[in-house]
């Protein structure tokens, strides 16, 4: 039994592995000014796995490049904008997926896949998250009440990400 | 020691939109969690008899984490003679409690409080802990921000002790006020961002008040200023203080300031 749930364990682990996100485009909240995208840039570049953040100042989007083999998960992101004093309005990762079958409800390590149609993504793929703290605080209200049916969801384990393929 | 140094060199910033980034009081956000940040205050203020004095207030900041910060600052002047002497100092510290964001916008409150200390005579009707009174100040401020625009309202409580080292406070004067305050900032330049190292400039506009508690003599003082925020990274602020009205004796509330500041960013973890 240990065997199997280990076994399973690895499967897991490795398509994870498999799966690497590569971009993290975000879009902050709360400000209008270059000096606060400049507080939000020096903190994304003190992440070791980052390798340059381009900005749009006049949107607030902040496009984070990563590194190769990077295991952040979107929490590091969440926690830095915050540091800075703001908020994440929405958040888009990039992942490179190797013939990953999702479908709705699915989860996958960390990750569970909502509002989405049972599907293989294969190579470059985007994925939003809507989590609370992802997304605005308006647009939040309105998903909990859309994702009632996922109980993962409302329970808001900041460790468990929601995914929605885009 | 080196880190330190390095982080100096390559990386200040600052956290507040720079609307809200107002010469004569604090908004409800905060500097980002591990920035210091410096400035002084250089004001000269007019003397009833027309002579210019001079006072400078150094400050450092530090974003103890997003919803904390703290500030210690000294007060000098050359208001006795003999020179620019070393007055007092303060402590100021502020907590964010409430935060509403949205796209290009905000709402946030936050408590502050300042305890003083003060070695000048007292000289006047007005409590002024910043420079003037031993003493303490507690409040609460709250910023709203909608793309370009900040505005700002305060409402402390204000109590005035004796100074150093015997100045007792007067027993004819009251020795509590009530401040409000109410700042409106606006960025003029840039419309439209093109990158980093673009000059903004803000037009800002500030109404300070306060009311005497135990005797209703009040004071309204307008503060108009220009700030200019260079390579994200540098604020020159330049203002001109004007008393409105006032019903207490104030020995000199008019004159020009012009305010420095940088933020060392990613000092502390």
């Amino acid at each position: 039994m240990k065997k199997i749930i280990f076994a399973i364990a690895f499967l897991i682990a490795s398509v994870i592995t498999n799966a690497q996100i590569t971009k993290v485009e975000i879009m902050a909240t709360g400000l209008t000014c270059s000096m606060c995208s400049n507080a939000i840039n020096k903190q994304l570049k003190t992440i070791a796995e980052v390798e340059k953040v381009d900005i749009d100042l006049n949107k607030n989007l902040f496009v984070v490049t990563l590194k190769a083999d990077n295991k952040l998960t979107p929490k590091t992101f969440k926690d830095k904008v915050e540091k800075a004093g703001f908020f994440i309005g929405s958040m888009v990762l990039s992942v490179n997926f190797a013939n990953q079958n999702v479908e709705d409800n699915k989860q996958i390590d960390n990750y569970i896949f909502i509002d989405t149609k049972a599907q293989t993504l294969n190579g470059l793929a985007k994925v939003k998250v809507l989590d609370k703290g992802y997304v605005t605080s308006k647009e939040y209200k309105k998903l909990a009440k859309t994702f009632v049916k996922y109980q993962t969801y409302a329970k808001g384990d900041e460790g468990i990400f929601h995914l929605k393929a885009i | 020691m080196k880190h330190f140094i390095v982080f100096i060199l390559i990386s200040f910033s600052q956290q507040t939109n720079a609307q809200e980034l107002f010469v004569m009081t604090e908004p409800a956000s905060n500097m980002p969690a591990g920035a210091i940040g410096v400035r002084t205050l250089n004001s000269f203020m007019y003397e009833k008899d027309g002579t210019l004095n001079y006072h400078i207030m150094p400050e450092i900041m530090w974003g103890i984490t997003a919803k904390w910060m703290i500030h210690v600052q000294s007060f000098h002047s050359n208001r006795t003679t003999g020179g620019l002497k070393t007055e007092g100092g303060s402590l100021y510290a502020k907590y964010r409690f409430y935060s509403n964001d949205d796209m290009h916008k905000h709402f946030r409150m936050a408590l502050y409080g300042r305890y003083s200390k003060n070695r000048a005579d007292i000289h006047q009707d007005e409590i002024e802990t910043m420079g003037h009174n031993t003493g303490y100040e507690g409040g609460l401020v709250a910023t709203k921000l909608v793309n370009k625009v900040a505005i700002s309202s305060s409402l402390s409580f204000e109590k005035a002790l004796n100074n150093m080292p015997n100045y007792k406070f007067p027993t004819t004067q009251s020795n509590n006020a009530t401040n409000y305050t109410l700042s409106v900032g606006k960025l003029m330049y840039p419309k439209n961002y093109t990158s980093l190292k673009q000059t903004n400039i803000n037009l800002m506009c500030e109404f300070l008040g306060q009311r005497l508690n135990a005797n209703g003599k009040s004071n309204l003082d307008i503060v108009p200023s220009l700030q200019f925020i260079i390579r994200s990274q540098a604020r020159i602020d330049f203002a001109y203080r004007k008393q409105l009205y006032s019903t207490m004796t104030r020995t000199a509330p008019n004159g020009f300031m012009v305010k420095f500041e940088y933020t060392f960013f990613n000092v502390t973890k």
